[in-house]
């Protein structure tokens, strides 16, 4: 039996006559220690303040309010919880919540509503019973070691082989976050030809398209659509797929797909809006941002990009007649919002502004001006590094608003910081022709690329003389930025010559201007520690 | 693109009215399991209060099938399997239904084999087939049901016993008709062997799909429900 008198509960459910219901029959079965909420906000308090054995947390708890699925993400993302903790969700529905719950984070079980006191009692009994089986793989997970986890679960397996099923996706996971590809493409193929199991298709799909198996992942996350049509999962891996491939409408329908399954989903509607947004389907791309921005608002992920996501699919849609009433005030409360909330950031707000400026170009033209003017000033003492994608947008809208001189020193940056980038640089072509802005970059991207083949043959010197000349031409390059710190690094000298470890902390805090959402900023966090010793 | 607004689509009427009513369920039933514990000892184990839970238990089971039926009309049925233990799952189906073994006075047991302790398939859909049998065997049982786990050549196979008259005759003989949705006369039995069988059908194993049985006799001389899962 479980020693319910010193185990804690929380109850969480926006019913108080469930909440109470509950509790009483927790209180039956010998539980003291009983705590409720009402909402998702107030459960994460008293998580931040308590360790609870147990939380009962119902799925559904209102509209416009986070749901049961964002409570448990919120509570594993900021470690509030133990994995030796149980997690119930409770639900009307279960097959629903399921098809909306994010595979990472699955709650230990469903109860399904309505329940008596014996099948309370027996879930809480057998959860816990599988808590204490599984307890070294659970510490281990609390305390981040995957090789631990690895080792619990060999041990578990060696003493009862029977359970050894049970162990497989903290295996998977713990050879996952130790990046030991082989072992782990081979343990999913194990495990998929015995048994076709939902997880070990995303993982194995994930796997191969990390390593650049785009096709191989491809026909994993295809065939595993076959037999799982309702894994919204398996959409999201095979839209990634064919957005590598440069399928972007293709990759469009599945996000569709998969947003018809699991509407609640804050970046699968804001990667819709992005990709819709590239297909000049904008009436698509309005909906799927207008639903990050209001989901997104309870969520973790909210994200300003979707909000001007939304404002530039909406003028795109009504260029040619103009704007009506209900639209300007939608672009107009939704950029407010990220000027608002973003007081810090010079590039959201310029990005606001001009947003707006250009939304009022035929209605009104006189706040269009001094909105410019606004983003203008502001522009002139901005140094991060605005993404590609939106430097470009801030660069066709600097020439929509009559400031081509502007909009071309912000492509020249741009060709600047990305120009080793072709795609980049494809997208500037269709924004100047300005031969002095379209060819700056070759020289030094030319110098860049013998550089990475010195540095690949061992030849460090040399390595480090054309990245520094690719460096000299282009200083805020991002790409050879982070090739001469890495060559500086490299040699034995770095650390016993001063002058060498100088020009590599240099290099860095140029390029440590880019936005933290660019691909190369772990591997610039890396070369960061490494030169300052952090 | 055809984005005009379309009128609310009917499976999300269903899953959000079969949702509010599995909630006044849920309600009803604990406003009601709150108000026997007042009461006097002998007022509370009444015949009445045998209906009371089972036909709640019945209802419930209904609302969970007719949700399923819909969504697997419109190819709207999740499946989600994975390895799960097997004692603790009809452990899970037989607490569930306590309360009505206990005013009906019926005597619930189960048998895994210990050698197999895990099965594989998918825990919601089995268990509304599993709660639908357990509910349907109360019906027809005397004193005793008992649920049974069996590897039969690398199958699980689940079956739920009772000791009650058995399935008539012709039920027997044309189960397939059943299972096929050829004939729904016999009322809820029929609905619910169509959607075990279509639940059943979902799993599958290298070609060869879940199925189900109904036969008479078993180790408690009634009807005897048997659900192959490969």
């Amino acid at each position: 039996m479980l020693a319910y008198h010193q185990k804690s509960f929380l109850i969480v459910d926006d019913f108080s006559d469930f909440r109470s219901s509950v509790r009483s029959m927790l209180r039956e079965l010998g539980v003291k220690d009983v705590d409720t909420a009402d909402t998702g906000e107030q459960a994460l308090r008293m998580c931040a303040q308590k360790r609870y054995d147990f939380i009962l947390q119902d799925y559904h708890l209102g509209d416009g309010k986070k749901n049961g699925q964002q409570v448990l993400e919120d509570l594993m993302t900021d470690k509030l919880i133990s994995h030796e903790s149980v997690f119930l969700m409770v639900t009307a529905e279960s097959s629903q919540a399921m098809v909306l719950s994010a595979l990472e984070h699955e709650p230990d079980a469903y109860l399904t509503k309505p329940f008596n006191r014996s099948g309370l009692a027996q879930r809480l009994e057998r959860l816990q019973q599988r808590k204490n089986l599984l307890k070294p793989i659970l510490e281990a997970l609390d305390h981040g070691k995957p090789v631990e986890v690895l080792n619990a679960c060999i041990a578990l397996c060696k003493q009862d082989p029977r359970y050894s099923p049970l162990c497989l996706r903290y295996r998977a996971d713990a050879l996952r976050d130790m990046n030991q590809n082989e072992a782990l493409e081979r343990l999913y193929n194990t495990i998929l030809a015995d048994r076709p199991l939902p997880w070990a298709y995303v993982g194995l799909g994930r796997l191969l398209f990390k390593r650049g198996q785009v096709g191989q992942a491809k026909e994993v996350y295809e065939k595993a659509l076959k037999l799982f049509p309702m894994m919204p999962a398996l959409y999201d891996g095979l839209a990634e797929v064919l957005v590598v491939e440069g399928d972007a409408k293709r990759a469009q329908h599945v996000l569709e797909e998969a947003v018809r399954l699991s509407p609640l989903a804050v970046r699968r509607q804001a990667l819709l809006g992005k990709l819709a947004m590239g297909n000049e389907d904008f009436e698509t791309a309005s909906k799927a941002y207008r639903q990050a921005v209001s989901q997104g608002a309870q969520s973790r992920f909210k994200d300003p990009e979707s909000n001007l996501g939304l404002a530039h699919a909406l003028i795109s849609k009504g260029s040619e007649k103009g704007l009506d009433t209900r639209t300007r005030l939608e672009i107009n409360s939704t950029l407010s919002a990220v000027a608002k909330e973003n007081p810090a950031d010079p590039g959201l707000q310029i990005r606001a502004r001009l947003m707006k400026a250009t939304s009022l170009l035929l209605n009104d033209a006189e706040t269009a001006e001094k909105l410019t003017e606004q983003a203008m000033l502001r522009l002139d003492g901005m140094e991060q590094f605005m993404s590609p994608e939106a430097a470009l947008l801030v660069a066709k809208q600097l020439q929509m608003l009559g400031q081509a001189s502007a909009g071309a020193s912000m492509l020249k940056n741009c060709a600047e910081i990305y120009g080793d980038d072709p795609k980049v640089m494809q997208g500037i072509a269709k924004l100047t022709d300005d031969p002095t802005i379209l060819n700056t970059s070759n020289a030094a991207a030319d110098l860049n690329r013998q550089g990475v083949r010195s540095y690949k043959a061992g030849t460090l010197g040399e390595a480090r003389d054309l990245f520094r000349r690719a460096l000299a031409m282009q200083p805020k390059n991002i790409s050879i930025a982070l090739n001469m710190a890495q060559s500086l690094l490299h040699g034995a000298d770095a650390s016993a010559d001063p002058a060498l470890l100088e020009e590599c902390r240099a290099s860095l805090k140029m390029v440590g201007l880019m936005p933290d959402s660019d691909p190369r900023y772990p591997r610039y966090q890396k070369l960061r520690s490494k030169a300052f010793g952090e | 693109m055809n984005e005009s607004e379309q009128g609310l689509d009917f499976s999300t009427v269903i899953a959000s009215t079969v949702h509010d009513m599995k909630n006044s369920l849920t309600l009803l039933m604990q406003a009601q399991a709150q108000w026997l514990a007042r009461l006097p000892e002998p007022e509370r184990n009444t015949s009445e209060q045998g209906v009371i839970d089972f036909e709640f238990a019945h209802l419930n089971g209904m609302l969970v099938q007719l949700l399923g039926l819909y969504k697997l009309g419109a190819n709207q049925l999740p499946l989600r399997p994975d390895y799960h233990e097997l004692d603790d799952f009809i452990e899970a189906q037989l607490a569930s239904h306590q309360d009505v073994f206990k005013s009906r006075g019926i005597a619930a047991s189960y048998d895994v084999d210990p050698l197999s302790p895990l099965g594989f398939f998918d825990r919601e859909l089995i268990a509304s087939v599993l709660a639908n049998s357990i509910n349907n065997a109360i019906r027809y049982a005397r004193h005793a049901l008992l649920i049974s786990v069996h590897d039969e050549a690398g199958q699980t196979v689940l079956t739920i016993n009772d000791d009650g008259d058995g399935y008539p005759q012709q039920m027997i003989e044309r189960q397939d008709d059943y299972v096929q949705g050829i004939n729904h006369s016999s009322g809820s039995t029929g609905l619910g062997l169509y959607f075990a069988g279509r639940i059943a059908e979902l799993h599958q194993r290298n070609g060869i799909r879940g199925r189900t049985r109904i036969s008479n006799g078993g180790p408690l001389g009634g009807g005897v429900f048997s659900l192959y899962l490969p």
